[in-house]
């Protein structure tokens, strides 16, 4: 399926992909690759390796390649640390935002945004200048400035935590995100605002892979690939109406894939 | 009884205060603290031997601040500089305490130490003289911020004492600095007596450097309707001790610490609070964190008082700790002791390590792991710096200090 000729070289290739955590595989040869302008949706059963998947791509340091490669931008990228992988562009949405209590969310977003300025030799920003650049964004996401002076995430509701996901996502303007299920505890009001927003940041030029249960995100936002997970591998991928036929067939309909394979 | 023999020689009997006499008589009796006493257990005996071994000196080197006196309305006091007070304002007055008094409460307090509770007391008092006791009643409205400094000379152990009266209706806002130089130790005990209707915003910041050691002795007595609010950080010193003795003698007051420790390198410092209720309404709330690098070692041990006549207490004593490394080691231990059946008290410690998801969710945003820690840390110091009263330019100094190695 994703075989067809490109125009332009791949952003994002996971090959052969296998890794574990405490001696025990989850990921085993994992392939997937994503070119620029490219929208695409893993889907899978609870615990089958997507947000693992997602994870291993930022670089957590729970988990170890056992083989096969992750090349960003054609670089191998295995042993770099998750703030460079940041840095040079790779966006990890969380499925649960962490809380940080005491820092303030304002003073994260820039200590971030500045840091991958930095490495594209951009100016760095002072508290003023990003001050203005904050507030263009907040429009993106519909979030209340007042949500800058308070803790990053901290005593926000599950939909703000979604939405100051999205906004860190406009500030940093990747080249590839990785959202992993943004649209679990959402209303719909929530839902619809998230996936303007992922739309507005996303371009002819940036990649982005959803990890997602259900149709209604992929409704919003409809990809060009869906990838089924199970067991740490990749049984089936096809185009949007995959995902269609998954909904309404249901996790079991796959299993006669991994059978096949 | 070295110790004894050091005050002796330092001095002929003659010349001793009557305060120094009865102290000194009673660490004839017990010379050093019991170390198996719940007390001193886990002090570091070779860090404490040389607490001692440095020779006792009266006289202050010319102290430089760490940080200028740059607001004009802050009075600024450094003990033992000889200087008399009695400022008369027409709002406030901040007068010298009459040594008459001074005297008095001393003894008063005296007859009420214990040997081993009150070992560092005993000590202070012991090597004290007039010269290095700062007396202060303080009475009015609007009155402007103090600061008050006590500093040890480098090679020699300094003893400096502070008595405070709040008088009735009284609110201010004390920062008290001390400082070790190099390769010394200081000796600095605390009186503070906070009367109906007062209230204290207490900051106590104390910062050493190399190999310099602390004995820090902290003990407070509340009337009626006072409110005591300390802040405190105790930070690079390779020996130090914090001892805080707070009395609600009527109870019906208000008492909220937040206390801190940084250790690092083989330090040792330590804290250990006892809070009395001696009367019914008492309200105590109370948070102690520990953070603890690379083989060193915090302390923590708390007491909460609460006997009969102390109904409707209403006390809360936490311990949060943070181990910055595998050999650092955090001792701590929160306790109570309640008679009162009609009180509501809670106590609880945790201790761990920098949260590992939290500086995951920092690096995929770009953030270094050195910066992220350092965000982590600022993030846990910030409750604690948040609640001691400093202006600004102060911290400014301080972040740099916490922030060295």
């Amino acid at each position: 399926m994703q075989s067809k000729m490109k125009e332009s070289d791949p952003i994002l290739e996971v090959e052969n992909l296998s890794a574990s955590t405490d001696n025990l595989p989850i990921l085993k040869g994992v392939s997937i690759t994503v070119y620029p302008g490219e929208i695409h949706a893993i889907m899978g059963r609870n615990g089958c390796g997507k947000s693992t998947l997602s994870k291993i791509i930022a670089g957590h340091p729970s988990y170890n390649i056992t083989n096969g490669d992750i090349k960003f931008l054609g670089e191998n990228i295995n042993s770099l640390e998750p703030e460079e992988r940041a840095q040079s562009g790779i966006f990890l949405g969380f499925q649960y935002p962490i809380e940080i209590p005491g820092v303030s969310n304002l003073e994260f977003l820039r200590v971030s945004t500045n840091a991958r300025r930095k490495f594209l030799n951009k100016e760095e920003l002072d508290t003023f200048d990003f001050e203005e650049l904050v507030k263009e964004k907040l429009e993106i996401v519909k979030m209340d400035h007042a949500f800058l002076s308070r803790s990053v995430n901290q005593g926000f509701s599950g939909g703000e935590k979604k939405r100051n996901e999205i906004l860190q996502m406009a500030l940093l303007e990747p080249k590839i995100a990785i959202l992993d299920e943004t649209d679990s505890g959402l209303d719909i009001d929530a839902l619809r605002i998230v996936a303007s927003g992922i739309k507005k940041i996303s371009n002819a030029k940036t990649g982005i892979i959803l990890i997602t249960h259900y149709q209604r995100l992929l409704d919003e936002i409809k990809p060009n690939y869906v990838h089924v997970m199970s067991d740490g591998q990749i049984i089936k991928t096809g185009e949007s109406d995959l995902a269609l036929e998954l909904e309404e067939k249901g996790y079991e309909w796959t299993d006669n894939f991994i059978k096949e394979t | 009884m070295e110790i004894i023999e050091k005050i002796k020689t330092n001095k002929s009997s003659n010349n001793l205060t009557e305060i120094q006499k009865i102290c000194l008589d009673k660490l004839q009796a017990s010379p050093l603290p019991n170390p198996k006493s719940e007390q001193w257990r886990l002090s570091d005996k070779s860090k404490f031997s040389n607490f001692l071994n440095y020779s006792f000196k009266e006289k202050n080197p010319k102290f430089n601040a760490p940080f200028p006196h740059t607001s004009q309305r802050t009075i600024r006091l450094v003990i033992g500089d000889n200087s008399q007070i009695n400022l008369v304002e027409k709002n406030y007055s901040i007068k010298q305490l009459s040594e008459y008094k001074l005297v008095n409460y001393i003894k008063e307090q005296i007859s009420c130490f214990d040997q081993n509770e009150n070992w560092s007391d005993l000590l202070n008092l012991s090597l004290n003289c007039t010269k290095n006791t700062l007396g202060l009643k303080i009475n009015g409205s609007e009155i402007p911020p103090i600061e008050i400094f006590s500093h040890a000379s480098s090679n020699s152990l300094n003893a400096k004492t502070l008595v405070i009266f709040l008088e009735k209706n009284c609110a201010i806002d004390l920062l008290q600095v001390n400082l070790g130089k190099e390769n010394s130790s200081l000796s600095q005990s605390t009186f503070f007596c906070l009367e109906e209707n007062s209230s204290v915003n207490h900051g106590v910041v104390s910062y050493g450097e190399n190999k310099s050691n602390l004995l820090n002795s902290l003990n407070v007595i509340q009337q009626n309707n006072s409110e005591y609010n300390l802040g405190s950080l105790h930070f690079k010193f390779n020996y130090a001790r914090f001892e805080i003795r707070i009395k609600q003698s009527e109870g019906k007051a208000k008492t909220n610490i937040k206390g801190m420790q940084i250790t690092k390198k083989d330090e040792q410092i330590s804290t250990f609070t006892k809070i009395d209720f001696n009367g019914p309404n008492g309200f105590l709330d109370q948070i102690n964190k520990s953070l603890a690098d690379d083989k060193s070692h915090a302390i923590f041990e708390g007491s909460i008082i609460v006997p009969k006549i102390a109904q409707k207490t209403d006390a809360s004593q936490l311990s949060r700790n943070l181990l910055l490394s595998n050999f650092a080691q955090i001792d701590t231990k929160p306790q109570l002791e309640i008679i009162a059946d009609d009180v509501k008290c809670k106590h609880g410690a945790t201790i761990s390590q920098l949260n590992e998801e939290e500086l995951f969710y920092m690096r995929t945003r770009g953030i270094t792991l050195t910066e992220a820690s350092k965000l982590q840390l600022s993030s846990y110091i910030q409750e604690i710096i948040s609640f001691i009263p400093v202006s600004k330019d102060r911290w400014d100094l301080l972040d740099k200090l916490l922030n060295e190695n």
